[in-house]
């Protein structure tokens, strides 16, 4: 079988956190800059939150490749649910010792073992999806963050429950909060247009017309997620026809049957 | 890979749904625009062209001698009534009592009248006015402006003998309907003024006999006596109705026609 362009299009927006993947929009470099300058304050927490698919993890994500040469930074990119394992990672990344399965790390002698750090260190981490946190498990969090050796930056999705979670168990330690929202119609053309080009997938860039930008923005609503759902949907359609069909995408710009076809396999439009 | 056949056939759906969603769409406003068209102009003419022909109808029935209602045009059927046919009908339509022709004369004629009454007020108020004017202020300076003010005089005067013809053929229609003495009298007075007094003294009379107490009458009778050279006449009747109702202005004419001053 004859391989198409458009698998390797698609496989540009399937939903990854790499920082090979990071687009640099006005906004995101922005919420970037603002989130580098709360750790340069006495901030015991940082909060990074807003609805799912905002760029929350990505954020994150650039934030420790960018620092962890300059800083004592360590990522927890998937949330350790159980208590006792994330008391051992949390000592494991501070002391840098391999501790064996069959000990477990005491929360008060952790406590005791990070005082005696002030003034000496100063340990960022950063957690992602802490809303699959306990509620015993952020009160420690919070314990190990008034000791002012250890700075959490911690993620949390933006849904009714959760803002009163972040509200609630962190409104006197959290000093910075750092919103993310969805994109406008002109920064999602940019992430677009520039997620194309700097793959090299300069010709499928200039297939999309603002139109066209503006169908995909009225269903994903400017959600990065949403939109590299729709992008890897379109452009796997797109791999079908240049494969079985070539005569009908010979058109230099997209096909509105198939941003159509897209809508309606994702579930956006009801047929 | 992707079921992309199934697909087109969901896309074929969806598009042949929206089409007719459009077509509906198009349809009821299509349908809401010719409903509200036919409401607010065939309907209401309808009606409004049902209404005129019943009351024409009623009109022959009820009074068959009255010629009035001469076959009008909007009786014939037209297929398509222009808009001045719709106009006609729409002012036919109050018109159901035959008083209306008559009314209509008589709301049209005061306003002539009126017109023509105050002009010749005007007239009558500017004429004395010139004359005081003439020998109070003789001043070689002012001269020219009388001089100016005379000649506007003079086409004024002009204009009120153009209508004043007019004024009384109008005032004798007039008092022949009405019978009022107050319009015999003025007609009598238009007629002393333009020199007629045979007529003025008719019209003295008349407005005499329709109204004794109106000092206008005598004192235009008398008047119209003394200008026909009938003196001991007019002042038989001054005197005679000055013993009775002891009027100043009517001792004042015997005085004047006393001491020839008419």
């Amino acid at each position: 079988m004859r391989k198409s362009k458009y698998s390797d299009v698609k496989n540009i927006f399937i939903d990854s956190v790499d920082n090979s993947n990071f687009v640099e929009l006005p906004l995101t470099a922005f919420n970037y800059q603002t989130l580098e300058d709360s750790l340069n304050k006495p901030l015991k927490m940082i909060l990074l939150f807003g609805r799912p698919g905002t760029g929350k993890s990505m954020l994150l994500n650039r934030l420790y490749h960018n620092l962890r040469n300059i800083r004592e930074i360590h990522y927890f990119e998937t949330p350790i649910l159980s208590e006792k394992e994330f008391l051992k990672s949390i000592y494991e990344s501070i002391s840098s010792q391999k501790i064996p399965d069959n000990m477990r790390v005491n929360f008060n002698g952790l406590l005791k073992y990070v005082q005696n750090l002030k003034g000496k260190r100063e340990i960022i981490f950063l957690l992602d999806e802490c809303q699959l946190y306990s509620e015993a498990l952020m009160e420690k969090i919070r314990l190990l963050s008034d000791t002012r050796v250890i700075k959490f930056v911690i993620t949390l999705h933006k849904t009714d429950n959760e803002e009163i979670i972040a509200k609630e168990h962190f409104k006197t330690r959290i000093w910075e909060v750092v919103e993310l929202r969805n994109v406008s119609i002109e920064d999602l053309e940019i992430y677009i247009q520039k997620k194309l080009i700097q793959k090299g997938f300069v010709e499928v860039a200039n297939m999309f017309t603002p139109k066209h930008i503006k169908f995909i923005h009225q269903f994903t609503k400017g959600n990065f997620r949403e939109t590299n759902k729709f992008l890897y949907t379109l452009f796997n359609i797109y791999e079908f026809y240049d494969i079985n069909s070539p005569e009908k995408i010979l058109g230099t710009k997209l096909s509105k049957k198939i941003l159509e076809m897209t809508a309606i396999k994702i579930g956006y439009i009801h047929d | 890979m992707i079921n992309v056949k199934e697909l087109e056939k969901r896309w074929l759906k969806y598009k042949t749904k929206s089409l007719m969603l459009i077509v509906l769409i198009v349809a009821i406003i299509g349908s809401l625009i010719y409903s509200g068209y036919y409401i607010l102009y065939k309907l209401d003419f309808g009606s409004k062209k049902a209404v005129v022909s019943k009351v024409i109808d009623d009109k022959n029935i009820s009074d068959t001698n009255i010629s009035i209602a001469t076959p009008s045009p909007t009786l014939t059927p037209t297929p398509m009534p222009t808009a001045e046919h719709r106009k006609d009908i729409i002012q036919l339509a109050p018109t159901i009592p035959i008083v209306d022709v008559d009314s209509e004369e008589v709301k049209r004629r005061p306003k002539k009248i009126i017109r023509h009454k105050k002009r010749l007020v005007k007239s009558k108020r500017v004429k004395p006015k010139l004359v005081v004017k003439k020998k109070v202020k003789p001043r070689p300076v002012v001269k020219r402006e009388v001089k100016e003010e005379e000649t506007e005089h003079k086409i004024k005067k002009i204009d009120l003998k153009i209508t004043s013809n007019n004024y009384i053929e109008i005032m004798k229609k007039k008092f022949y309907r009405n019978k009022n003495p107050r319009d015999a009298l003025l007609i009598g007075e238009a007629y002393y003024r333009a020199g007629n007094y045979k007529e003025s003294e008719m019209w003295a009379l008349k407005a005499n006999n329709l109204d004794k107490n109106s000092e206008k009458s005598w004192l235009l009778f008398a008047k119209s006596k003394n200008a026909l050279g009938k003196r001991e006449e007019a002042l038989k009747v001054l005197i005679a109705y000055y013993n009775r109702t002891k009027s100043p202005r009517a001792k004042r004419l015997i005085e004047k026609i006393n001491s020839k001053g008419i």
